[in-house]
């Protein structure tokens, strides 16, 4: 018999060998086949299976009596803990791509997993429900909600759901983050006495308060200086590293597409490049 | 709790808008409670004043037929009367004995029509007690037999002192012509709305220029303990009275006044000697009462109308108000907000609308109510009868006041309902995308 390195092969070979010996054995064989291929399946699911993952999606938007083809079919892979940037002209459907992906919105065509979930299935609640346990949204007009404070702001989302954290807990993880994002000054202050790139502060404060596994930012520095959106994405950078939590942001500004790991790239609503810097960690790797 | 808060903090957010539209249901609930409250009091001061001037809640009359067709009213004997009333244990609290006479009263060249009516002041006790006196007094009418009391009014009128001799042209019982002579002894203020046609006299002398023998009279009035126990009370009185004299039947047709039907009936109806006829204030007060009824419907009315349109007015600010905060809206939901935490965060600021609007309208009314009945009418005003000794009242139950807040809080629930839930429904993507 050859020494088989190659697990497949092994089984190629053993399967070949036992079906000439009996039905029975066959049967046998294939029972542990499939059990080693479910554990490789759920080792790779729990380290390397992309956190994210877009299956030939598709979005059409009805436009009056026509229709507009935002998306065309797009699938790619999203890793856990990755900083992924989404970049094209606009209108070439990253807010579309995004919304989908932060479950605010449906595909036409194809499927969205989210953890391996396909969201397609799931009703409104769940749905809200996947929102609030597994994403955060930052947005590019920062969105807060006026009538609450900077406090409140951040701890809006963790009053949505039940929590096992207690008072305390809460009050310091919220104030760890305002003081994470450099507000802990302007705590109590509303979103209209703040300017922008602090507003946006709060947003991303905000965003990470549920400690979710993705991050979502549509164009977060749109609405922000130069100075202020490096700041910003230098921000979010390091709480990727820190906490570990994925980033996917979309933007067409050409030098912040450089600081991510996993670039997408689109132009109407079809991906013409999907690249990892080579810089980067390996994808599912855990340092 | 934070909906609560995040409900209550949206309030603040277009003060003039919130206080716009809290200030059409706080007027909708002041012009409904003040309607209410006088509604409320109406019945029980026109009855009052009713009684006052009819003094009792049950009366009892005899009943004649003169040869000329005219009916007469007189109690020749009251014995049965009053066993009656003892064996009914009717729950009397001052019992009135009273005759009326019309005639001219003529002074120095000066004459005017008054009714007099002729009272036994030893048990006119609550009379006493309502009437109030300018000049003179009662334990002088006790003395002066052919006293009289005048309005003030008419005292004027007739340009008469205390001590002056007036004389009086009437008829008899029976319809000759008479002449007598009053002595103006007492002057009272006028505290009833009719104040200025009837003078008050002694029964002895009344009766004289009637010609009825002293012990005759022509209403026996029953003041109750309890106004509420007018119809039980007369009902049992009426029964016993029946196996004693003979009655005229008690009409008790709702559809019209029992005292015109009964009326009406001794007109048509020929008989021999005295017959009975028993009358109550609630008889009297029917007519009154549909007064109060077309009030309490024009009250209902104006109240859906107003209730309509501020229920317009709320679903209107909260298209307006969804509007503004499509995008907030989105935000919150995609942040993981469940929809009907969405619908309920407008509802409990439609309420609180609704409760700063109700509140402050309560408010508004009792101040109202508090410095009108500060305010002395007179008792000279054609709504005397409306009010109690010339000051206007409000009655309100609470029950009232908590219904008119369920229904205002209840419509503009509704009223906001529909736009909340549009707002609810809302799909997170198309929220965040609105420009507002
Ligand atoms: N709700 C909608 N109804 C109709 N068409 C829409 C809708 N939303 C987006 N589109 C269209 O879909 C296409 C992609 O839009 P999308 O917003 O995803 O672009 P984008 O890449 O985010 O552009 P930008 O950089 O300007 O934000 C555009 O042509 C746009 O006009
Ligand atoms: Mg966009």
């Amino acid at each position: 018999m050859n020494c088989v390195i190659n697990s497949g092969s092994l089984y190629e070979t053993s399967s070949y060998f036992y079906i000439r010996k009996s039905e029975v054995r066959v049967k046998y064989y294939g029972l542990i086949e499939s059990v080693v291929l479910s554990f490789l399946n759920n080792y790779f699911k729990e380290s390397v299976l992309a956190i994210v993952e877009l299956i030939d999606v598709k979005k059409v938007y009805p436009l009056g009596k026509t229709e507009v083809h935002a998306v065309k079919g797009v699938s790619f892979e999203i890793c856990k803990g990755d900083f992924i940037s989404i970049a094209g002209p606009s209108g070439s459907g990253k807010s579309t791509i995004l919304n989908m992906i932060g479950c605010i919105d449906v595909p036409t065509e194809g499927s969205v997993l989210i953890n391996g979930t396909e969201t397609g299935g799931l009703s409104d609640k769940n749905i809200t429900e996947l929102r609030h346990e597994v994403l955060g949204f930052i947005f590019q007009s920062f969105n807060l909600i006026p009538v609450l404070n900077v406090y409140e702001n951040v701890e809006f989302p963790l009053l949505l759901g039940k929590s096992d954290m207690s008072k305390k807990e809460k009050t310091d993880w919220i104030d760890m983050l305002i003081e994470e994002v450099g507000l802990s000054e302007w705590r109590n202050h509303k979103p209209n006495e703040l300017s922008g790139g602090q507003r946006q502060r709060v947003a991303i404060a905000r965003a990470l308060a549920t400690k979710p596994e993705i991050v979502l930012a549509d164009e977060p520095t749109a609405n922000l200086d130069s100075v202020t959106s490096e700041a910003i994405i230098t921000l979010m950078k390091k709480i990727n590293r820190d906490l570990g939590t994925t980033f996917i942001f979309s933007t067409h500004d050409p030098s912040i597409v450089e600081v991510a790991d996993h670039i997408i790239k689109l132009r109407d609503g079809l991906i013409t490049e999907n690249y990892r810097h080579e810089d980067s960690r390996a994808c599912g790797s855990d340092d | 709790m934070r909906d609560v808060k995040i409900a209550l903090r949206n309030l603040t957010r277009q003060k003039k808008r919130t206080i716009l539209l809290a200030a059409a249901i706080a007027f909708g609930i002041y012009i409904i409670t003040m309607i209410n409250g006088f509604t409320g009091s109406f019945i029980e001061n026109v009855s009052e004043n009713f009684s006052n001037m009819l003094a009792g809640h049950i009366f009892v009359e005899g009943v004649e037929k003169s040869e000329t067709g005219r009916t007469l009213n007189i109690v020749r004997n009251d014995e049965e009367l009053m066993l009656a009333i003892e064996e009914t244990n009717t729950p009397w609290k001052y019992i009135t004995k009273r005759s009326d006479l019309g005639g001219t009263l003529i002074f120095a060249g000066e004459s005017m029509r008054q009714s007099i009516t002729g009272a036994n002041w030893e048990i006119e006790e609550y009379f006493k007690q309502r009437i109030i006196l300018k000049e003179g007094t009662f334990e002088q009418m006790q003395e002066e037999k052919q006293g009289i009391i005048l309005s003030e009014k008419v005292a004027e009128k007739l340009n008469v002192e205390i001590g002056d001799r007036l004389l009086v042209k009437c008829r008899t019982y029976t319809g000759q012509q008479n002449v007598g002579e009053f002595v103006l002894t007492a002057v009272l203020i006028d505290a009833s709305m009719f104040g200025g046609t009837t003078a008050y006299a002694n029964i002895s002398y009344v009766n004289e220029l009637l010609n009825l023998q002293p012990e005759e009279y022509m209403t026996l009035g029953i003041y109750l303990e309890d106004m509420d126990l007018i119809d039980q009370a007369a009902a049992a009185l009426y029964a016993n009275l029946q196996t004693k004299v003979s009655m005229f039947e008690r009409q008790s047709d709702d559809d019209e006044n029992p005292i015109i039907a009964m009326l009406e009936q001794q007109d048509e109806e020929e008989w021999e000697g005295l017959r009975f006829q028993l009358m109550t204030l609630n008889d009297i007060m029917k007519e009154v009462q549909q007064i109060v009824n077309v009030l309490n419907t024009a009250a209902l009315i104006i109240l859906l109308v107003l209730f309509g349109i501020i229920m317009v007015g709320v679903t209107n600010t909260f298209r307006m108000v969804l509007m503004e905060r499509t995008k907030e809206i989105g935000t919150m939901r995609a942040v993981g907000m469940q929809r009907g935490i969405v619908r309920k965060l407008f509802l409990y600021e439609a309420f609180f609308i609704s409760v700063i609007g109700v509140v402050s309208g309560l408010i508004l009314a009792g101040l109202t109510m508090f410095i009108l009945m500060q305010i002395y009418w007179g008792v000279e005003t054609p709504a005397f009868m409306l009010m109690k000794n010339g000051y206007m009242t409000f009655i309100l139950s609470p029950l009232q006041v908590l219904a008119n807040f369920a229904i205002v809080s209840g419509l503009t629930l509704v009223a906001a309902f529909f736009p909340s839930n549009k707002a609810a429904k809302l799909q997170p993507a198309d929220a965040l995308r609105s420009t507002n």
